[in-house]
């Protein structure tokens, strides 16, 4: 099986040096890269099919190509690297600046080049102090190695907050604000961080961009399903024998995922499988052969996220797994619009309730309410997934949730 | 117009002069506020009314600015954490993988309840949101650094080891 | 912003200018989409999620307030996605209100009340205890916080940073956590304080003045012109004259101010708007001459007595007024005092007991309404300090004081300088501490109980109307100036010795 991220993983314990990367290959597609004008660089990225895989699934070249020019809008521009990983069910970025940090070093440097941008920063969350310390060491290395020489990169920690991971939070929190999602237009590629053009993109995203360079466009689209080119790096945690990350072509079969990871704990029976992180739509055992890209899952009703596989088998409760998803929402909801804020609290306090025993005849129907009030009504993607999560775990599994309210007439 | 009183300085010479590091560490003034709020975290354990004016007087914000940026990031606590604050992931796979029973033992093991430092105040632990790392829960963070599984073994270590 | 396009709006063809928010494109086409954060001179915030539109071509209902009329648009506000769209918006609004309308002062001015009969008139479905926050929180001298009430539209905070720029709001902590508080140590006590309490949606910032006094929908409303600065504010009267046994009897409950581009905006300072105390405390309402007794005249018998002893005062009279006086008050000063009875000296400066503070928003540091209406007719004032030497001196005959309180200006020494005239008039709305230390007391009407014209620093002439009937037998100063000119024209020419 194709892996372009973790190809050395299990052969080189010490990728993370830089003479290590180098001897492998490392750096070579940033030197490519120079060489070739920023456009070139662009339209080999979007010859890629490279896909955003921090979640959105936007088409990464496509987002470059938004970066107005330097002729037309003169002075700073910013490469941002979000390594706010923080969806529940995600760890992948974790491991990939753990291991191999010079590989996301050299992507932000190649997209630097790609935009003009000569400032570049790598916002990583606080609670990746390890991770910190392992970049901060890689970008002494690569300054050393002259390698920053077109585009410094800074480091900056997050406070916690699972909502600065979304790119407009990410600028404000960048700014010394809170993490208040901003509302496009403009987009961050017009006006991002201070007002200025700004690339943010996800650790997995740019970690791909030197081995685009190294072997092209054309043989990273090949890999993969049609637009979706390469490979995706999937978390996979909960009731399997083996979690641990998994880097698959796109288009790879959830089936597949799942036997990687040695199967459901136990031989259990599956009850279903979170693809995106918990802010996802759940599947089950019959959407097992669904291709795992981002086009193909939305036609199962859900998103491949940022690749946060969750298994669940038999013992999980829908109830409980909703409840879990909903108090985190409502914990991290920044609080700015108030269907979401509002929202996602009175979806938790029911589902507690619920747990509590105290279920009533129509909360069932008033989460599924509630959820539609405010799935699109909202600021930002994570009000969005307030309804979208109650909707989907009661409509997948009413049994759960209806032996949790009183039945009429007792 | 009303004259502001000079702040007085919560800090010692040394942090003064870190604090103002984090004014100039990034091209845009602002942008070094979180960073400096991380600084007054780690060394106050908590980030008071009177640090959060004197920062807000450093970086020439209003007190409304930094005490809302204050209040609202989990890292920045309004209550003095133990010098090793404990966190423990409750996200769906730590939950999944026991993280209340792992709640009830930490509560056992360090004496106190979550959010409440310990008398000495060596220790505090509190529930987190996904720490990412879902592969070993119910996963366990000391001081923003990960330690691992959290097992009864492993928690009386980190209670004997970091005192 | 540029040229003119064509879109629709619920099923009209309709015209605006390109890029002009669909929300204010709507209001000037007559129709009112719900919204509590956006405000014109506040920005647009789009976070209370009412004012969500449909918009075709669009896969989610769009924030009018978010979005820019483009060429060709097709915009539904009151489609039944639409309307939903801004009812689910309301409910969770409401989720955790805590219905305090029988004790809100808000109430009949409600945002919440407003929305839910309009497009509301559901039955809730909450099921949980409602989250408790602060209630009665004084958040400085002039208003009350009620962070359960707040709807966390933002308004109030946005005014304190952008407008007076004094930051004492703020919305701390996190999601349903949050709530509006005053910033680590201060109190809400800039000088355009009240204004939070109009562009609040709900009842959370509330007047402590206004605070269980009357209903609101005993109020009546009247246009007028705030007197305390030559700004020149616009505001409106509120007045209760149903429930007199409420408000403590004070017939007016309030002021706010209107908007006007270009004058005071949307606002209005704290000075102006709580200055109107009370209106109704210390007023003169009889005619009366007080030496050698108080006897009670009437205004024909008075006006008559008076002729003569102004006229016979000769260049012995001086006058004292004040930039309170309106434009026709003015014009029949100037036809009593200075064409017929030949004033020399007129005292209507306003220092040293008219002049204040002024800042950069709104408030000027002349504390009257009209000091231009003066100058406009050539009128020229002598100082206060002149005044008195010319009183210490004996050569003051009669001094006429119009709308001015000796007392701010002499304190104590007041009483034995008017004692150095032979005869003196008080004219005005009150009595204040000297009202027992002149001869004659007229009885003048405050702004609220006429009409007239102010005209403000800037030569903008604004009218007032009438709110309140005059009290007792009190008239506008323009017609008793005008009762003495008549009295005046009447008597027989002074006969030169």
């Amino acid at each position: 099986m194709t892996r372009i991220l973790t190809e050395h993983f299990d052969t080189e314990p010490e990728l993370h040096e830089i003479d290590v990367y180098r001897r492998l290959g490392g750096y070579a597609g940033l030197s490519k890269a120079l060489g070739m004008s920023r456009a070139e660089v662009v339209a080999e990225v979007v010859k890629s099919n490279l896909r955003g895989l921090g979640g959105a699934g936007f088409p990464t070249g496509g987002k470059w190509q938004t970066v107005p020019g330097e002729d037309k809008v003169p002075g700073p521009r910013y490469v941002v690297a979000n390594a706010d990983e923080s969806e529940p069910g995600c760890f992948k970025d974790r491991v990939l600046i753990t291991r191999a940090p010079h590989q996301l070093l050299e992507g932000v440097l190649i997209a630097a080049h790609a935009i003009g941008a000569k400032e570049t920063f790598i916002f990583i969350r606080g609670e990746y102090q390890n991770q910190y310390d392992v970049l901060a060491r890689a970008i002494a290395q690569a300054d050393a190695a002259g390698f920053t020489a077109h585009a410094s990169i800074a480091l900056m920690r997050g406070a916690g907050a699972y909502i600065s991971g979304l790119d407009t939070a990410l600028l404000e929190t960048m700014e010394g604000k809170k993490a208040w999602p901003r509302q496009p237009p403009p987009f961050p590629t017009v006006s991002g961080l201070m007002g200025r053009p700004t690339v943010v993109n996800n650790v997995e995203t740019l970690s791909m961009l030197p081995s685009i360079m190294v072997k092209g466009g054309e043989w990273f689209a090949k890999i993969g399903s049609p637009k979706n080119g390469g490979t995706v790096v999937f978390s996979v945690s909960g009731h399997v024998e083996q979690p641990g990350i998994y880097e698959v072509p796109m288009g790879s079969k959830l089936r597949d995922v799942l036997t990687l990871a040695g199967g459901v704990r136990g031989g259990r029976k599956l009850k279903c499988v979170i693809p995106g992180g918990t802010s996802m739509p759940p599947l089950l055992e019959k959407d097992l052969d669904i291709a795992l890209d981002f086009d193909a899952i939305r036609a199962a009703g859900t998103f491949l996220g940022a690749g946060g596989m969750i298994v669940l088998d038999e013992t999980a409760d829908a109830v409980e797994v909703a409840h879990n998803i909903e108090r985190f929402l409502a914990h991290e909801s920044c609080g700015q619009c108030t269907p979401c804020r509002e929202g996602s609290f009175w979806s938790e306090e029911i589902l507690e309730r619920m747990l509590e025993g105290k279920g009533e005849g129509e909360d069932v129907r008033n989460l599924a309410r509630i959820g539609e009030n405010i799935t699109g009504k909202v600021i930002c993607a994570l009000g969005d997934t307030v309804g979208m999560v109650t909707r989907a775990y009661i409509s997948k599994f009413p049994e759960d949730f209806n032996k949790r309210v009183a039945t009429d007439g007792s | 117009m009303k004259t502001k009183a000079p702040v007085r300085s919560p800090f010692t010479p040394e942090q003064e002069k870190e604090l103002l590091s984090w004014t100039t560490k990034y091209p845009y003034k602002n942008m070094g506020l979180i960073e400096a709020l991380r600084c007054v975290q780690a060394w106050q354990r908590q980030v008071s009314e009177p640090a959060a004016a004197y920062v807000a007087e450093l970086f020439d914000l209003p007190l409304n600015h930094v005490w809302g940026v204050a209040t609202f990031f989990p890292t920045f606590t309004q209550w003095k954490t133990g010098k090793h604050r404990v966190g423990l992931c409750h996200g769906l796979s730590c939950s999944l993988a026991g993280s209340s029973r792992m709640e009830a033992c930490l509560s056992k093991t360090l004496g106190v309840p979550e959010k409440t430092a310990t008398s000495d105040g060596t220790f505090s632990w509190e529930t987190m949101e996904c720490l990412g790392a879902c592969e070993q829960g119910p996963a366990l963070q000391v001081n923003d650094r990960l330690q691992g599984r959290a097992t009864q073994a492993l928690i009386e270590e980190l209670a004997r080891d970091l005192k | 912003m540029g040229h003119r396009v064509k879109f629709k709006l619920n099923g009209r063809e309709l015209e605006a200018p390109e890029g002009q928010l669909v929300i204010d494109a709507a209001k000037e086409a007559g129709v009112e989409i719900p919204h509590y954060c956006y405000h014109p001179a506040l920005g647009n915030p789009g976070n209370c999620r009412m004012c969500l539109v449909e918009v075709a071509g669009a896969p989610k209902p769009q924030a009018s307030c978010r979005t820019s009329v483009r060429p060709g648009m097709e915009v539904k506000s009151d489609s039944d996605a639409a309307k939903r769209a801004q009812a689910s918006a309301l409910e969770l609004h409401l989720v955790n209100h805590p219905l305090d309308c029988p004790v809100c002062d808000q109430a009949g001015e409600c945002g919440l009340q407003d929305y839910y009969m309009k497009i509301g008139r559901y039955q809730s479905q909450v099921r949980e205890d409602k989250q408790h926050k602060e209630k009665r929180i004084a958040a400085g001298p002039h208003v009350m916080l009620d962070q359960e009430r707040c709807i966390l539209c933002t308004r109030c905070t946005r005014f304190v940073d952008n407008v007076t720029q004094t930051h004492e709001l703020g919305i701390f902590q996190r999601g349903h956590a949050e709530r509006i508080e005053l910033a680590p140590g201060m109190i809400l006590d800039n000088a355009y304080s009240g204004n939070v309490v109009d562009i609040c949606p709900v009842g959370a910032l509330t007047d402590r003045d206004f605070r269980y006094k009357v209903r609101v929908w005993y109020l009546d409303h009247t246009d007028s012109v705030c007197p305390g600065c030559e700004r020149g504010c616009n505001i409106s009267v509120h007045t209760n004259t149903q429930r007199t046994w409420h408000n403590d009897g004070k017939r007016v409950a309030r002021l706010k101010p209107r908007h006007n581009h270009e004058v005071n905006g949307y606002w209005m300072c704290d000075e102006g708007r709580y200055g109107i105390a009370d209106l109704d405390a210390d007023r003169l309402g009889k005619v009366l001459s007080l030496k050698p007794q108080k006897t009670e005249m009437s205004w024909e018998a008075m006006a008559s007595e008076l002729a003569g002893r102004l006229q016979s005062a000769g260049p012995g009279l001086a006058v004292v007024a004040s930039g309170m006086l309106s434009n026709e008050d003015w014009a029949a000063y100037k036809a009593l005092f200075v064409d017929a009875l030949k004033v020399g000296k007129h005292f209507f400066s306003p220092e040293p007991d008219q002049v204040g503070e002024g800042d950069s928003l709104l408030r000027r540091k002349i504390k009257t309404a009209n000091l231009r209406g003066a100058e406009a007719l050539g009128l020229r004032s002598g100082s206060f300090s002149e005044l008195e030497t010319m009183l210490e001196s004996g050569r003051i005959k009669a001094l006429y004081v119009i709308e001015r309180d000796l007392y701010r200006i002499y304190g104590d020494k007041a009483p034995s300088l008017l004692s150095k005239a032979e005869a003196t008039v008080l004219q005005g709305p009150n009595k204040g501490p000297l009202g027992d230390h002149y001869t004659y007391r007229l009885p003048a009407t405050a702004y609220v109980e006429e009409e007239g014209h102010f005209t403000n620093f800037e030569g903008k002439v604004q009218a007032y109307r009438k709110a309140l009937e005059p009290i007792g037998e009190s008239r506008p100063d323009w017609a008793i100036f005008t009762l003495l000119l008549k009295a005046l024209e009447t008597r027989p020419k002074a006969v030169l010795a």
